[in-house]
């Protein structure tokens, strides 16, 4: 019976973390058509804000918060600004934008690296304390984690579906030059989207750092599960990367729990590359009917 | 056209041929063993540039596996001298082969899936190679006192020697030995891929890139002929892989790491994706622009992304589209002129 609360504890809080990187993801894929290989760098700059604004600048967690997500949306902004404008339209969108952001990837990551050191460096916002389930100790902080995570689902969902910016981003998805006849502005739709992307990622971010530390390529892994979650749920299928984010989280811990940590991932993609040839499109994605 | 064809595959022999005998000449011209050592790896990189060249700029497959392919051919080799005293000349062909068959496996799972699917499950793919090798702790082989892991762990696979060539040749000569094996290989590896650029299999790519539409009705199958180059651009991969291995006489996880991945995407990106000279071009131009950067290694990262960001949005056809640019106009100013 332990052993279940502790899979279940670590389970859920691993599916959170995942939940909140993959919802950015999605957004950004299923409304762009474009994968955002700067989201781990996003989320790194993210954490590091949150870290400035509150020990550097000695600013009130209630302003440094709010501040590093802005610090997000603003990356976020530039990215389209400096970069993704200049692809749009052109041949072979979905690659360049690949190898583009993986360029500002790595720029971020550097600045990150000069600016901060290569040292772990602690997070000092976070829930103190925690309760006790049996035997297995529950911080706070892991249930800050889940309940964030979810709401921030919510408010994703609904924004998407009942607000006339929300209409915008899904006119776009669902066929772009269509939006643009119907005078939906589609450059506004694609900043809009980048600094909600960027902003996501700064919350993921902060909330990562928290239970674990804070260092340049902090990013990288959980951007990769977060892929492998959209993959699975399908590419931009918000609704289902939750629902495969929490079960992920939980097979994972299953795995290390039986079989030890190194298997955790490995076991993850395996299970991910046996999903994908059942269903290629994702378990929950759609078949897109392809146009010639 | 096909006189054009014909005038092409002149030119791409000429070209080979005049790049092979300037770097026969190299060594003897700058014998230092840093020059040599350098030129070395820019050989090692240029081949695994140009098959990865022709698995996503040819063949259309945005596979990130390259890597994972060539440290598979790296690792095969040398735990085969280590384990079982096989020499490194035999090994170096097994490592290929089970590139081939690893690069079979991951195209069953992953070919089936378009662009960016396939690029994650294959990131995905490298980086759980590279999870399984660094946790490995496990003893798997005594050697003295010291404990060597299955895999060599996070200190790398060491002591399975090299190709040898300290007892055939004099001193002064031994780094020319693995230059002239990394040179022979990159040509053979790039005659190949120039044969299949130019060949009915790369105008069925060509067709299938341009009127996805028309070549299927023609019978053409995307995924039998992803799945054959994907294996066969493996081979040579993994032969790098082993070549590298034995040049530096020691395998480790650091093959594995993002940022030499993305060096060699932006050696690719910078010559021209899908250009038969592309990945020389690119290799030689990224090469020297690290040699240059020397005094400036704490943006080395920083450095490759904006030249990453760079020729995606101004340059996307590379340094040989540039080239191909270039030539067109004189060529059509000529045509007008005559």
């Amino acid at each position: 019976m332990d052993t279940a609360i502790q899979i279940v504890v670590s389970g859920l809080t691993l599916g959170a973390m995942y939940a909140v990187s993959t919802i950015a993801l999605s957004l950004v894929w299923g409304s762009l058509r474009m994968l955002n290989m700067a989201q781990g760098a996003l989320l790194t700059a993210g954490g590091y804000a949150a870290y400035t604004a509150v020990v550097t600048l000695a600013l009130p967690v209630w302003i440094g918060l709010p501040l590093a997500i802005l610090v997000g949306a603003v990356i976020g902004a530039l990215m389209y600004l400096l970069v993704v404008r200049y692809m749009l339209g052109r041949p072979g969108f979905e690659t360049n934008v690949i190898i583009g952001t993986v360029g500002i990837a790595l720029i971020l990551e550097n600045l990150v690296l000069r600016l901060y050191g290569a040292y772990p460096l602690q997070q000092p916002i976070g829930l103190p304390d925690g309760f006790q389930v049996g035997a297995t100790w529950v911080p706070w902080q892991n249930v800050l984690i889940l309940v964030v995570s979810i709401l921030l689902m919510v408010v994703m969902s609904a924004f998407l579906e009942r607000t006339r910016a929300g209409r915008a981003i899904r006119a776009t998805a669902q066929h772009q030059r269509g939006a643009m006849l119907m005078g939906v502005p589609v450059g506004r739709v694609y900043i809009q989207v980048l600094m909600i992307g960027g902003a996501l990622a700064a919350i993921s971010g902060i909330m990562l750092s928290t239970i674990t530390t804070l260092a340049p390529t902090m990013g990288y892994d959980p951007m990769l599960k977060a892929f492998i979650i959209c993959v699975i749920a399908g590419l931009g299928n918000i609704n289902g990367a939750l629902f495969a984010a929490f079960a992920l989280g939980l097979f994972e811990a299953a795995v290390q729990y039986f079989l030890g940590v190194r298997f955790g991932f490995p076991a993850l993609l395996l299970l991910v590359i046996a999903a994908l040839i059942w269903r290629p499109y994702g378990v929950f994605g759609r078949r897109k009917q392809a146009r010639l | 056209m096909i006189a054009g064809l014909r005038s092409t595959a002149r030119a791409d022999w000429l070209t080979g041929l005049v790049l092979l005998a300037v770097a026969v000449a190299l060594p003897f011209l700058f014998p230092s063993r840093y020059v040599v050592g350098q030129l070395t790896l820019f050989f090692i990189w240029a081949t695994v540039v140009s098959q990865w060249n022709l698995v996503f700029g040819v063949a259309g497959i945005f596979s990130l596996a390259q890597m994972a392919l060539f440290a598979i051919g790296g690792y095969v080799t040398g735990m085969l001298a280590l384990y079982l005293d096989v020499s490194l000349w035999a090994g170096m062909f097994v490592g290929g082969i089970v590139a081939i068959l690893l690069s079979l496996l991951i195209g069953l799972a992953c070919l089936r899936l378009h662009g960016a699917y396939v690029a994650l499950l294959t990131l995905a793919v490298a980086q759980v190679m590279y999870l399984l090798i660094i946790t490995d702790t496990e003893c798997f082989m005594k050697q003295g006192v010291t404990c060597i892991n299955f895999t060599g762990g996070t200190r790398g696979l060491a002591r399975f020697g090299d190709f040898g060539f300290r007892d055939w040749l004099p001193y002064s000569l031994v780094p020319l030995g693995t230059y002239f094996l990394a040179l022979a290989v990159l040509a053979v590896a790039t005659a190949f891929s120039i044969f299949i650029i130019r060949s009915p299999l790369g105008l069925a790519f060509q067709a299938m890139r341009d009127n996805p539409g028309y070549a299927t009705a023609r019978g053409i199958s995307r995924f039998k002929y992803q799945l054959v180059v994907f294996a066969a651009s493996a081979f040579f991969t993994g032969l790098a892989g082993a070549v590298y291995a034995g040049h530096f006489r020691v395998m480790g996880a650091n093959v594995l790491y993002l940022s030499l991945l993305l060096f060699l995407l932006s050696m690719m990106v910078v010559g021209g994706i899908g250009r038969a000279w592309g990945p020389i071009l690119g290799a030689g131009a990224l090469m020297l622009i690290d040699e240059g950067l020397k005094e400036l290694v704490e943006w080395r990262l920083a450095g490759l992304g904006l030249i990453l960001v760079i020729f995606v949005v101004a340059l996307p056809g590379g340094l040989a589209g540039a080239l191909d640019g270039i030539r067109e106009r004189f060529a059509r100013r000529r045509t007008a002129e005559g």
